[in-house]
């Protein structure tokens, strides 16, 4: 027993003394050979350890920049809010510069300092008085249109009066001139304050709804051709000797915050041309919009066309095939294939079919029904 | 040790050396805890002095390869740690947690004391902070958390009924 343990811990001694001679080997490696072997082991049998520990690593990572990525995100969420107005204000100056550069002489361009609350606003402070040349009853416009009218002026400001004021109004019309009436605030109801209404119109002139009013300029206040709003429907009046229309105002007094005052010399000029030009603009682009809406509608026909001729061909064809009978129909010999021209320009119909994948899906149902069969007779061909 | 303990050992054994890679780096303590250490100890007591110096040496390397400037150093540590740990296991093998807590510390401290005057990395004053500040400090934090572990651990660990 005594030379068994003697030899066990002879065996153990002879181990030790290996593994701390290899250790010592593997310490006393060059690097040229250290790096190799190292790096053979982290890529074969440790390369799950390596990962573990990578990702515990990225997750302390985490951790720590934790508050720090939660800054960061504060500041980007602020730094968007700042983004989103600045490009509303860029948008409405942008606009205003359109507005100056139709104009080209004859206005104030100035701002609007609000008072009161957004609901209760029927007037405003403009910050260009009889300094800069504004005088009493001088038109306020925005680059959408009307906005009011100044009623009072000092040296280096002024008072304008909304179109929400209640004791504002405006001579209008429809652009082609075939109905007048007077524009005023829409009083009655919760949202009385942002809707306008045209009285007076003459009961034999019809407005559509989205028709554009414009003033008309009689009163001499306001020149013609300034956008006031657009028809939204008829109001039911006790007048029956006259309509009164709800309109969309063209300019919301919660958007007022750059105006242009016209001077009194280019009101006796007018403003024709001004919002037209805008008008024009807008008129040839949904032109372009609806012409393209035809090119892709006509398009989508001739392939529904298309496609049913060579379903009518294919059942034609497979008809005899199949040796389907129908006991309701007298028994005919199937007549011979039908050889169709082929599809036109199928290539571009198929360009066409992609890009216009919804259109082709409602048009499905607006392909007219096919003509009712009549029983074929034998050799007649279509 | 039959197989049924062998298994439950190597089972624990593995345990140990995961949470060296995924808890000690997500922690990042300046003193951290030394899984490997603890699971060589804990292996080392349930086998021969031989087999606890191999053990060391691959858990040695396994350690170095993460480290290349260090290779071999690590090896050199846990060989002298595992065959130790063996050798005096008779000493240690008592149920007693403080024991086994004093057990964990100074294999801990012993691995770092071969491991850096080995590594070569540190000189002087450096090193004797190292061996007599944060290698205490490590070796008691491990201790800690291997009586933490050997508790929890206990259905996994204890000896099978015979």
């Amino acid at each position: 027993v005594a030379r068994a343990i003697r030899s066990n811990n002879r065996l153990d001694l002879i181990v030790l003394t290996t593994c701390v001679v290899l250790a010592l080997a593997a310490r006393a490696l060059p690097n040229t050979m250290r790096d190799p072997m190292a790096t053979g082991m982290r890529r074969t049998f440790l390369a799950p350890l390596v990962l573990l520990q990578e990702r515990a690593e990225k997750g302390r990572q985490s951790l720590l920049q934790a508050d720090a990525k939660q800054s960061y995100l504060d500041s980007l969420s602020e730094g968007s809010m700042k983004a989103e107005s600045l490009e509303g204000e860029n948008d409405r100056l942008r606009k205003l510069i359109g507005l100056g550069s139709r104009l080209r002489w004859g206005f104030i361009p100035t701002e609007a300092l609000h008072g009161r609350g957004v609901r209760d606003e029927t007037t405003v402070i403009l910050s260009a008085g009889s300094r800069a040349g504004v005088t009493r009853l001088s038109p306020v416009i925005a680059p959408e249109g009307l906005v009011g009218v100044v009623d009072q002026v000092d040296p280096t400001m002024s008072h304008a009066m909304l179109w929400t004021h209640p004791d504002f109004r405006v001579s209008a019309m429809s652009p082609d001139g075939s109905a007048f009436g007077i524009a005023q605030a829409h009083l009655t109801g919760a949202t009385g304050g942002y809707l306008l209404e045209l009285r007076g119109v003459p009961f034999r002139a019809t407005l559509k709804p989205g028709s554009v009013i414009i003033s008309s300029g009689w009163g001499g206040v306001w020149p013609r051709g300034i956008p006031v709003g657009t028809v939204l429907s008829e109001i039911k009046t006790t007048e029956n000797w006259a309509r009164t229309y709800l309109l969309r105002p063209a300019v919301n007094p919660a958007d007022i915050y750059q105006v242009m005052i016209l001077t009194r010399d280019r009101v006796g000029k007018g403003v024709d041309g001004v919002w037209e030009s805008a008008a024009q603009v807008q008129a040839a682009a949904q032109r372009i919009v609806v012409s393209g809406d035809s090119a892709a509608k006509s398009a989508a026909l001739a392939e529904a066309a298309a496609r049913k001729a060579v379903l009518d061909s294919m059942a034609r064809a497979n008809a005899p095939a199949t040796g389907a009978t129908d006991s309701t129909r007298p028994v005919t010999t199937a007549p011979p294939p039908v050889r169709r021209p082929a599809p036109v320009d199928t290539t571009r119909r198929d360009t066409i079919r992609r890009d216009t994948a919804t259109r082709d899906t409602t048009r499905r149902d607006t392909i007219p029904p096919p003509p009712p069969s009549s029983p074929r007779q034998p050799g007649v061909t279509r | 040790m039959n197989l049924s303990g062998a298994i439950r050992a190597i089972i624990s054994f593995l345990i140990f050396v995961v949470l060296h890679y995924t808890l000690r780096p997500l922690l990042g303590w300046r003193a951290p805890m030394d899984f490997l250490v603890l699971a060589l100890l804990l292996a080392s007591v349930r086998v021969r002095p031989a087999t606890a110096a191999v053990i060391g040496f691959i858990l040695g390397l396994v350690s170095d390869s993460l480290a290349p400037d260090a290779l071999g150093a690590g090896a050199i540590a846990m060989t002298v740690v595992g065959f130790g740990a063996s050798y005096l296991k008779a000493v240690f093998f008592a149920d007693n947690l403080v024991l086994n807590a004093f057990f964990f510390f100074l294999g801990k401290w012993v691995f770092d004391i071969i491991y850096f005057v080995g590594e070569q990395r540190v000189h002087g004053v450096e090193l004797v902070q190292q061996l007599l500040l944060w290698s205490p400090l490590s070796a008691a934090v491990t201790a800690a958390v291997g009586v933490l572990l050997l508790f929890l651990m206990r259905p996994l660990l204890e000896p099978s009924p015979a």
